[in-house]
């Protein structure tokens, strides 16, 4: 197969232009909280249509999971909030009016650090806090009123439920007030600390991109999308119509990793296409994508008991999620943080709470890793801690308490099909653990997927003998159409040549989840072979439907998380300039559970690609904020890691035979800070915070007490 | 907009005095940030790219380089890093393949952005801009070329044509330290010149401009850690730095005590 991206063939969402279009611009808050008090469009010219927060009041609130967010804003929430948008023939004429336009505002307190955010104290960024009517929101939210809190999300093993707690803990309790100090009754040892990550970008080559249109009294989007039936839904919320009204393409993304889900520009687009009777293109620069939605800066504070020979016994976790203004996937987010903390381990007792806090910062969302990565951190640097207080050897202790087959998650689900033990063996190996660990560090990690789910697909032949994949699985580069054709090939037994795969459209391609959380490969390569078995019985089209059951209790965790695990390891040795700090990777490992692998070179680059930006989070990537301004929006400023930052890394993709399909895309990213940061702390530093940047590591030495390796 | 292309310098120069206010332009690197930003929003445009007389690189003698060359030539032509090693290395080691491919040495000195790798290198290397108008040409040394942050001593109608780099009398070694990716901008920039027994250190992207004190240099005896220790220190202790997103005052301050002691060693015995 040739593939598209090289030859050109390929339109991005950022290359679709239809005739007689015009631009849309949006103009954003100056302040980050308070009243948009006035707004002066009379430098504007006539022909250009200016939508102020007035005009979209009648469409209502809208949000993945809770409905915040109005399409401009009258009470901006975070500094580049849209309040205005306009609306003109060239792209020129737009950037002009909306410098031209000029808003006034009154300001209110502002909150933008998560713990303040939960403080009883902290200014509230909405009144109240209203569950979403939108499949999205696919578990009970717990909105805490009167609190910044969106969603708190408990895990409590069964010893431990039942009590009366406060709804809201800001710090772990000391033990003489903690309602769940039994649950470390058994621990010799108890160990516990604070660990941060700041918010990132996810910096797709291809910025968001959007053309929206009226035909008809129908809405038709073409836009970059991981979500195109979520987007479906709340744009016919919004404008009063059925599902079938509204039809949204979703073209080939050039990159997303998260960034690209939800509700983002194609609300507007579509006011604005209805206001001016054209197609509207909307297309973000740089700095906006980089506003538009990041990943959750969170505050994890964990504690961890286990008995003197190394049996973890209890742990207990409170995660403070950022989510910004506007909560997005946030809930979501706080969900799946809050198990992954736990780590692939077993426990005695388990509590945790993840908290979603608003803040007047820009909002947080999807991102790779989607929670797992920030409490990876927390737990598997604690895990090191830990080993280093009871002088046992970090892949020995945490071989001790590994998850097998057959053993309770924290969640109540049994675990089948583990290779935890596998993958630590082959990490540990991969930097000669066995001679001397100085410069070292391992890390472990489970992460759920999508669950409860659905993926339905069907099968086409065409009259020319070739056959047309029907499926909502959306390309954001990570070659899901080459993915669905060698699938299908292998299904009907014929050369990938005859297989077409159309991008995602509404109108055509049957129900699906949405393409995130690493479950497309698994998920429709299972609704395909359904299909293709439908097929081979005759007709001409075969459809396939899987849907993968569960969901968690939000006040006990209890239930399934996950279908099915992502299992990653990731082992890492460093050199540290002790007069800098500056960390020198030697070798960057990680291994990944695949089950039975699709395509070898495209899930190698997953896992590359989940290192590649990874190492990023761990060593610079940050995004910084000046009283709510975000202040390095661009990648001079901003950097993530170059051709040059790679050189170290090495990985693997685990098979078992006869296995079945496992999602990827993700799972080489949570270990890798860990690994990192454990390699850091076995010379003699303690990082908490990410990224590690030469600064932090020199003030993380451990005064007095050189390495305790 | 008016992008005008002139092939020699006489017209350049020409053009420039006739629309002072008209912005330069000549690899684009830096000023193509600065527009899509919004931060620069000029109609004039004098680009220099058809000027072929601004493109030669003299090496019979002192090294004669044209302003639009560019940061790859300097870094990849054999004689250059036969005989300027320490130049090709501080070329070599800004940004990207495809950033040294376009951007130029005219640019990077015209610029005069704090965070840049070859002007302590020049400095320290005593090399000098040749900075013509139609009023006529003046040769300026770089350390008075670069005033401040984003702020040079050229006239409205001034461009510089060539910087000439004496043949160096010893070792010279630039000392990127960075503290993000490996294609980022210098945290710290270290060059020392060797001349016979003596040094010229210059510390770039710490302040508003490279800091050379030949006082403190003066102290320096070859070889000799405890001198280059002392250096380093009297460095960092002369030198007011500023913190950003690649690091804090203070920590730039250690760094500096660091990397100068460390430049030492290299150029030394």
């Amino acid at each position: 197969m040739t593939d598209a991206r090289i030859t050109a063939d390929i339109r991005y969402s950022v290359d679709h232009k239809v005739p007689g279009m015009w631009h849309l611009r949006l103009v954003r808050a100056g302040i980050p909280a308070g009243t948009v008090t006035a707004i002066d469009a009379t430098a504007v010219d006539d022909e250009v249509a200016v939508i102020t927060p007035e005009d979209v009041l009648p469409h209502g609130k809208y949000g993945c999971q809770i409905a915040d967010q109005h399409v401009l804003a009258s009470e901006p929430k975070y500094l580049g909030d849209p309040v205005v948008a306009v609306v003109a023939a060239t792209e020129k004429a737009a950037r002009q009016a909306a410098a031209a336009i000029d808003v006034r505002y009154e300001t209110s307190p502002a909150v933008f650090d998560e713990l303040e955010a939960v403080q009883p104290s902290a200014p509230l960024v909405h009144a109240a806090h209203v569950t979403s009517n939108s499949d999205s929101a696919y578990f009970e939210m717990r909105p805490q009123d009167g609190t910044n809190v969106c969603h708190h999300f408990r895990i409590r093993t069964p010893g431990l439920r039942g009590r009366h707690e406060p709804n809201l803990l800001i710090d772990l309790p000391s033990p003489g007030d903690d309602r769940l100090a039994d649950a470390f009754a058994d621990a010799d040892v108890v160990f516990e600390e604070t660990f941060r990550t700041p918010a990132a970008s996810h910096v797709p080559m291809e910025p968001h991109a959007t053309v929206a249109e009226w035909v008809d009294g129908r809405l038709e989007v073409t836009t970059g999308t991981q979500t195109p039936f979520n987007l479906r839904q709340d744009l016919a919320v919004l404008f009063g119509l059925p599902a079938e009204s509204v039809r949204v393409v979703a073209a080939p993304m050039g990159g997303s990793f998260g960034a690209k889900t939800f509700m983002r520009t194609e609300a507007i687009a579509a006011v604005a296409a209805k206001a001016v009777g054209r197609p509207v293109r909307c297309v973000l620069d740089r700095d906006e994508v980089f506003g538009e939605v990041t990943r959750h800066a969170s505050t994890v504070r964990m504690r961890i008991g286990a008995r003197r020979d190394g049996k973890f016994v209890a742990k207990q976790m409170l995660a403070y999620l950022n989510t910004g203004g506007y909560a997005d996937c946030g809930p979501g987010v706080a969900q799946k943080m809050g198990y992954a903390g736990v780590g692939p381990y077993r426990f005695d007792h388990v509590a945790v709470d993840s908290y979603c806090a608003y803040t007047n910062l820009p909002p947080a969302g999807a991102f790779r890793g989607y929670g797992a990565m920030q409490s990876a951190w927390a737990c598997e640097r604690l895990v090191d801690m830990l080993a280093d207080e009871l002088r046992i050897d970090p892949v020995e202790l945490r071989r001790m308490n590994l998850l097998r087959d057959g053993d309770a998650f924290c969640t109540g689900e049994i675990m089948r099909d583990t290779h935890f033990e596998e993958l630590l063996d082959d990490v540990a190996k991969a930097v000669a653990w066995q001679d001397g660990r100085k410069g070292k560090g391992i890390a472990i990690m489970l992460k759920g997927m999508q669950t409860p789910s659905r993926a339905e697909a069907a099968i086409r032949s065409l009259p020319d003998g070739r056959f047309e994949v029907h499926s909502g699985t959306a390309d954001m580069g990570q070659g899901s159409v080459e993915a669905l054709t060698r699938i299908v090939a292998d299904l009907l037994d014929v050369h990938p040549d005859r297989i077409t795969v159309p991008c995602p459209d509404t109108d055509l391609v049957p129900y699906d989840t949405r393409t995130t959380s690493s479950r497309s490969t698994h998920m429709m390569s299972r609704a395909l072979a359904e299909a293709a078995r439908e097929l081979r019985n005759g007709g001409t089209v075969g459809r396939g439907r899987i849907v993968n059951e569960g969901g968690l209790d939000p006040d006990t965790g209890e239930g399934i998380a996950s279908s099915h695990w992502h299992q990653g390891a990731a082992s890492a040795h460093v050199e540290i300039d002790d007069e800098t700090g500056v960390i020198d990777v030697k070798t960057l490992y990680a291994s990944s559970y695949a089950g039975t692998v699709v395509n070898r070179p495209a899930a190698e680059l997953q896992n590359e690609g989940s290192m590649i930006m990874a190492l990023g989070s761990s060593l610079f990537e940050e995004i910084s904020y000046q009283d709510g301004q975000l202040v390095n929006p661009n990648l001079s400023d901003y950097n993530i890691a170059s051709a040059l930052d790679c050189a170290s890394i090495q990985h693997r993709l685990m098979e078992s035979p006869g296995a079945e399909v496992h999602g990827l895309g993700e799972t080489a990213v949570p270990p890798v800070p860990p690994a990192l940061g454990n390699a850091v702390a076995s010379l003699g530093y303690r990082p908490r915070e990410l990224p590690m940047s030469p600064e932090r590591v020199l003030a993380s030495r451990v005064d007095g007490r050189p390495a305790a390796r | 907009m008016s992008w005008q292309m002139p092939s020699t310098v006489d017209e350049a120069l020409r053009l420039k005095a006739d629309n002072p206010g008209a912005t330069v332009i000549a690899g684009g690197t830096f000023l193509g940030i600065l527009s899509g930003q919004g931060l620069l929003d000029n109609d004039e445009w004098i680009s220099l790219q058809n000027i072929s007389e601004l493109k030669t690189l003299g090496t019979e003698g002192d090294l004669s380089v044209g302003a639009m060359v560019t940061h790859r030539r300097l870094e990849l032509t054999p004689v250059v890093r036969e005989d300027w090693p320490g130049l090709a290395q501080a070329f070599g080691v800004v940004a990207s393949p495809r950033i040294r491919n376009v951007a130029t040495i005219g640019g990077v000195l015209a610029d005069a952005d704090y965070a840049s790798d070859p002007p302590s290198m020049l400095v320290a290397s005593r090399a000098v801009a040749e900075v013509a108008s139609v009023r006529g040409m003046r040769r300026v040394p770089i350390e008075d070329l670069i005033a401040g942050h984003y702020e040079t001593t050229l006239a409205d109608d001034e461009l510089i044509t060539r910087v000439v780099v004496p043949r160096p009398r010893g070792k010279g070694v630039y000392r990127k330290f960075r503290t993000r990716s490996r294609e980022d901008r210098p945290t710290v920039a270290v060059a020392a010149a060797r001349e016979d027994d003596r040094v010229r250190v210059v510390v770039g992207a710490v302040s508003d401009r490279p800091q050379h004190y030949a006082d403190i240099c003066a102290a320096w005896k070859p070889g000799d850690e405890d001198s280059a220790r002392e250096i380093g220190a009297a460095y960092a202790e002369a030198i007011r730095c500023i913190g950003d997103g690649r690091g804090s005052a203070a920590y730039r301050r250690r760094v500096v005590g660091v990397e100068v002691r460390r430049v030492l060693m290299q150029v030394g015995p």
